[in-house]
């Protein structure tokens, strides 16, 4: 049967804001204005029903004849006749129309949501349904200049394409592909790397090992064999790098990962229940409840399809929290992103990369479409910027959960458990998402690794979660884990590591048909989860994901055979030993050698004007107010927020972290804040990495928090790890177990992500630079005793608390903005920092603190004008007389305070034990007054200060 | 005796713990309701006496806000709401709700099936979350009684809030009384269509309506969202007396108790 079309498109008189916000992108971001009006249409089409069904869908479902009109099977959009371009076309029609739809395959969410209300409204026999968007380009617009357009914002080629005909099926076939058995007892070095080499991503080592295995069991393996192997055995999964012996500058040095582990260990903090284990690091709350957070980065799929990376990383975190112990409900959610600044000259964008604009745009997009259907409140992050991101940005997302504490260790299936898939069915999804995101990024990346992202569909999540808490709460759950990279493969074969599993994958649901078995297996089709429950529970499981529209299949069950057992209808197609999967990998030696940077020694004079510093501080990316994103993202579901983002009087002034309160009616809480800096990073990793851990733990202690209450999570980003690389990792991971060790915050969870390096065709590198994220949470035993940044009162007393030395300027926003350079970066005192955060909660507590905020990028001054702009206040400051007051005002140490407080004796009293200085008073005037001794140096107006602060996201994102 | 809520849900609905919370906070006995229970004859809407839409995403808010959820209903369940309102009994519909009542044909004419206003993508093109002023408008509504004329903050989450309709049902709407809540200035109090004051460039800054009886409620910001002193952005500077948001459910498990 033919294909019926409808398309609908708002009436003439009513406004067309997405053809509006496009039209402002294209004229502020690709400079063209030769087009006077876009007008959108969505474009619907059906297989299998008549042309009167399609009508009806039309008037009852797609369009609302209020503010809008349909067509069926004609044009909406009237379009001049094909000449070439130029000319003035007629006022009521288009000089170009462009539909853009998902490529066949890519599944789009909508398709299912039609599908489901045309049931509902009687119709049978729709057999496929399809949704996309049509533009028509009003004006004088070239074909150059939409070819332009196309390739720029409309059309991501990964997943979408143009559509020029309308096409003759929307079903998808295929017949399945049979097994292959790779012959890789006959292949040489060359030929195994050969076969590594863009999709498994293992060395010579590691495929010499697999060659071993199979040449002693006397035959070559399956695909899906070699697969299994490559995903279980890829960076991503199983942390080489932090798992080799380390021999640096000569000497021998424990791996990474035993050194963090082991901090946790000696810091033995009691509220921790589970840690490095499982999905999630978990921290006991009040009244036998518990709290779990993950953070998770998703750079790679990210880079090359930002709006599907970016969701499919949100969704991925949330399965995260969800298959946490025997399942955890998702209270938050947080992301801190890297890229180029959006304002990156385009020809400097490496070939095979996506202008950081339009990744900054459509990763905000993916998260908040993510987030925000799912009813999670995406409230803390950060966005920091700098040249060397253009090859690919960094994308890091955190969930946090709670559950009861009785639920809080993993489960272990046993045997004659059932093996269980919910939700989400099987496509050709993220084939290789494990092995692609091990590699590095080249020039090739985007053709070969199309497969590697999709798009995500949160209702299916948000169902399936519903389905799952309710599961949970019934005891039907033995254990459970989400399937991420890896698929199937990596959660089943994770599950049955300790006893065994067996697998029918014919059984799995398929989203079509075709799919070679190991394509099933190791499928990364998001919005699925594995689950191990009795026989004897399985019908009750079946029905609680029935009655929540939940799809869920037995696709096995596990054994004790100590085997990876996979089947597709008779056909063995993998039979592996758990011992040889999860553990036959050789260890890796590394190497890592110190290079040395030499940096000049440059400082800047005072400058002449104030004025322009302190705006060029307010404005520079990494200080700017970040509100328009965090406005697109529903903070404030679950209705947990004690603390928002944004606050104070104009709403608008940043708050450290965020307080939440999750269990409605209950005052205890908990707390979320995190803390990076990539050119600190970059310029020393071992300081780099302890400003970052300290900047995490102030942002918390900022708001309230008692530092006993805290724990850490760390995402390691960094470049390939070469022998220069590698060295900077360890220093990192040194910074991390001293922070570790002097404070007594754990490390509960962490992750790392080894391939911010970028190939181009000529052999050139670039080297991403190297990010350590540390989140800090933790629970908090009243929410009301928490305390905002905004200034609360004129005549109360500015106090500076912490340690620092003003005269450590290397990698400040400062030294960046004045061309200046230091070698010469904030070293956190460790002694000092936990008594100062101690003398910070103490004086929370007993409610002292009217306004707190930490000092970072921008320094004192930003950290000044925040809390006025909230307060809608002005200050006076003092600057001691032996300092420099460009440092003064602009250092970037982290782990200081600037506090409002009643007046000056309480503030000595507060802080007698910890260095502080009496730093002025605030008032009600509108700026900000600088003296030095007697001479005033400078007063800037607050205004001016906010302008310059809102103005550079708000160009990016419009009002 | 507590009067019985149904909190509806389906697949995408965000907002019901919270919904939940604040008609059990002001005396309400909630359910969860999944929509499937009522197709399925599990549960009746008959059983309750108070009906709350929640916010979120049902079913993606593919096509329009709300649309798949409205079909639904209208579709298969079209008799068990429309006696429910004729019983008289309070509905209300909060953002992702309101969309449903007004998709369904519930508000602002009564008539299921029937759609005569909508809620359009906001005029900013993209989501909104913040906290907004709203004038209560004198009315029928049985939610606001006693609150008229007052100036409440409320927190508005939507990408398809603009409230519109043809000329002839506005002005229906407005010389019945049934607007309830317009977006206000913060400093006059009075009607805005500046943005962001009016988050999405709503037609007379119209933020809820109520049907002409004043038991059906639609509106997009969210008053479940303040039903606590710590749930305002600014509890630290000051006080704002009782949370804005417990009146409005107090108000409607009030009428249950007194009429049905």
């Amino acid at each position: 049967m033919s294909i019926q079309e409808v398309r609908v498109t708002n009436l003439p008189h009513v406004n067309d804001p997405r053809g509006e916000s496009l039209l402002h992108t294209i004229k502020t971001f690709l400079g063209i204005h030769s087009i006077d009006r876009i007008a959108t249409a969505r474009v619907y089409r059906f297989e299998g029903i008549s042309a009167t069904e399609a009508e009806l869908l039309a008037q009852s479902l797609l369009a609302e004849n209020i503010f809008q009109r349909y067509t069926l099977n004609e044009p909406i959009i009237e379009v001049r006749g094909h000449t070439s371009g130029g000319g003035i076309s007629p006022i009521n029609e288009a000089a170009v129309l462009v539909e853009v739809a998902y490529k066949p395959g890519v599944m789009n969410p909508e398709a299912g949501s039609i599908m489901k209300a045309a049931a509902d409204l009687g119709i049978s026999g729709l057999l496929a349904a399809d949704a996309s968007t049509e533009y028509g380009f009003f004006g004088t617009v070239t074909a150059a200049e939409v070819a332009e357009i196309n390739t720029r914002l409309l059309v991501n080629e990964t997943v979408e394409r143009v559509v020029k005909d309308r096409p003759l099926t929307l079903v998808i076939s295929g017949e399945t592909a049979d097994t292959r058995i790779i012959p890789i007892r006959a292949m040489d070095d060359d030929a195994l790397m050969e076969l590594s080499k863009d999709s498994l991503f293992l060395n010579l080592d590691e495929m010499l090992a697999i060659k071993s295995y199979f040449t002693e069991l006397g035959r070559d393996p399956t695909d899906c064999e070699v697969e299994t192997l490559a995903q279980t055995w890829s960076e991503h999964c199983v942390h080489k790098t932090f798992k080799a012996q380390l021999i640096v500058d000569g000497k021998p040095k424990k791996p990474l990962l035993k050194r963090l582990q082991q901090a946790t260990v000696d810091a033995a903090h009691p509220l921790v229940l589970s840690a490095f284990v499982d999905n999630s690091g978990v921290v006991a709350l009040y009244d036998d409840l518990a709290i779990c957070g993950k953070v998770e980065t998703h750079n790679s799929p990210s880079a090359i399809e930002p709006y599907g990376g970016a969701m499919t990383g949100s969704g991925g975190v949330f399965r995260d929290i969800m298959g946490t112990g025997k399942g955890a409900r998702v209270v938050a959610s947080t992301d801190m992103f890297c890229f180029a600044p959006p304002g990156l000259p385009t020809d400097e964008v490496p070939e095979g990369c996506l202008h950081p604009r339009y990744l900054l745009q459509r990763v905000v997009a993916g998260v908040r479409d993510y987030g925000n259907r799912m009813g999670i409140p995406t409230n803390n992050g950060s966005l920091h910027f700098h040249h060397d991101f253009r090859a690919k940005p960094t994308i890091i997302v955190g969930a946090y959960g709670i559950m009861p504490a009785e639920d809080a260790q993993m489960g272990q299936p046993r045997q004659g458990d059932i093996a269980v898939a919910v939700g989400g069915r099987t496509g050709r999804d993220g084939i290789h998402g494990a092995t692609f995101s091990s590699g590095e990024m080249t020039h090739r990346t985007m053709d070969v690794n199309a497969s590697a992202v999709q798009i995500g569909h949160a209702i299916e999540e948000k169902r399936m979660s519903d389905a799952l808490l309710k599961a949970r709460d019934e005891k039907l759950i033995r254990a459970l884990t989400d399937c991420g990279a890896g698929g199937f493969a990596s959660a089943f074969g994770e599950m049955g590591e300790h006893g065994g599993v067996k697998i029918h994958l014919d059984q799995a649901p398929v989203k079509y048909p075709g799919l070679a078995p190991w394509e099933i297996w190791l499928s990364e089709s998001q919005e699925r989860m594995a689950l191990a429950v009795t026989p004897e529970n399985l019908p009750r499981v079946l029905a609680i994901c029935a009655e929540h529209n939940v799809e869920a299949t037995a696709v096995g069950e596990f054994t004790d055979t100590g085997r990876l057992e996979v089947y597709y209808e008779q056909n063995q197609i993998c039979e592996l030993d758990m011992e040889f999967l999860h553990n036959g990998l050789p260890q890796r030696t590394m190497t890592a050698v110190k290079k040395q940077k030499p940096v000049q020694e440059d400082d800047p004079s005072a400058p002449d004007d104030w004025i322009q510093a302190c705006t060029g501080i307010m404005a520079h990316l990494n200080v700017c107010s970040k509100e328009p994103i965090v406005r697109v993202y529903d903070h404030g579901v679950q209705v947990s927020s004690a603390l928002p983002p944004f606050g104070g009087l104009p709403g608008n002034a940043p708050n450290d972290g965020v307080v939440l309160a999750p269990v409605p009616g209950k005052k205890y809480g908990m707390l979320i804040a995190h803390g990076m800096n990539p050119v600190l990073n970059l310029a020393d990793p071992y300081y780099g990495s302890l400003w970052a851990a300290a900047e995490a733990v102030s942002n918390a202690v900022a708001t309230g928090a008692n530092p006993a209450d805290l724990v850490l999570i760390d995402n390691f980003i960094w470049p390939y790890p070469d022998e220069e690389s590698l060295h900077d990792l360890d220093q990192a991971v040194d910074a991390c177990t001293d922070f570790v060790n002097a404070t007594g915050m754990p490390f509960i969870s962490g992750k790392d992500s080894l391939s911010s390096t970028y190939r181009a065709r000529d052999g050139a590198v670039i080297k991403i630079p190297p990010v350590l994220c540390v989140s800090c949470f933790g629970r908090v035993g009243d929410v009301t005793a928490t305390v905002s940044s905004d200034i609360k009162r004129p005549g109360s007393t500015l106090v500076l608390v912490g340690q620092r030395d003003i005269n450590q300027m290397g990698g400040s926003t400062y030294f960046e903005i004045t061309g200046a350079s230091s070698s010469r970066v904030p070293q956190i005192d460790l002694p000092t920092l936990p008594r100062v955060f101690s003398a910070i909660h103490q004086a929370c507590q007993k409610g002292e603190v009217l306004a707190c905020h930490d000092i970072s990028e921008g320094g004192l001054l930003a950290a000044l004008a925040e809390m006025c702009f909230g307060g809608q206040a002005g200050a006076e400051i003092n600057i001691p007389a032996d300092n420099r007051a460009d440092y003064f005002l602009f250092n970037e140490t982290a782990g200081c305070f600037l506090v409002e407080v009643a007046n000056p004796d309480t503030a000595r009293e507060l802080f007698a034990g910890v260095p502080h200085l009496v730093l002025g008073r605030t008032n009600d005037s509108p700026n900000i007054s600088v003296q030095q001794g007697a001479n005033k140096i400078f007063a800037v107006d607050t205004e001016i200060l906010f302008e310059a602060w809102r103005k550079p996201m708000q160009e990016v994102f419009g009002a | 005796m507590k009067p019985r809520v149904c909190i509806l849900r389906t697949d995408g609905t965000n907002c019901d713990l919270e919904t939940y919370y604040a008609f059990d906070k002001a005396g309400g006995q909630c359910e969860m309701v999944h929509v499937n229970q009522l197709r399925s004859g599990a549960k009746r809407l008959a059983e309750y006496q108070i009906l709350a839409i929640p916010g979120g995403f049902s079913y993606g808010d593919d096509i329009h806000s709300g649309k798949i959820l409205s079909v639904e209903l209208t579709s298969l369940l079209k008799d068990q709401l429309s006696s429910f309102v004729a019983a008289g009994k309070p509905v209300i519909g909060i953002c992702n709700g309101f969309q449903v009542l007004v998709r369904t044909g519930l508000l602002p004419r009564s008539e299921l099936g029937t759609i005569s206003a909508t809620l359009m993508h906001n005029d900013s093109g993209h989501f909104e979350c913040r906290w907004v002023n709203l004038v209560i408008e004198e009315s029928p509504c049985i939610f606001t009684r006693g609150l008229e004329g007052t100036v409440v903050q409320y927190q508005v989450a939507h990408g398809e809030g603009k409230f519109y309709t043809g000329a002839e049902t506005l002005d229906g709407i407005e010389s019945n009384g049934q607007v309830v809540f317009r977006y206000a200035d913060p400093v006059a109090g009075k009607p805005t269509a500046v943005y962001p004051l009016n988050p999405n460039g709503s037609l007379n800054a119209i933020a809820g309506i109520c049907d002409s009886t004043g038991r059906v409620l639609g509106l997009m910001p969210h008053p479940e969202r303040y039903v606590e002193t710590y749930h305002h952005p600014n509890w630290r500077r000051g006080h704002f007396g009782e949370p804005h948001g417990i009146p409005l459910f107090r108000n409607a498990v009030d009428f249950a108790m007194k009429n049905l």
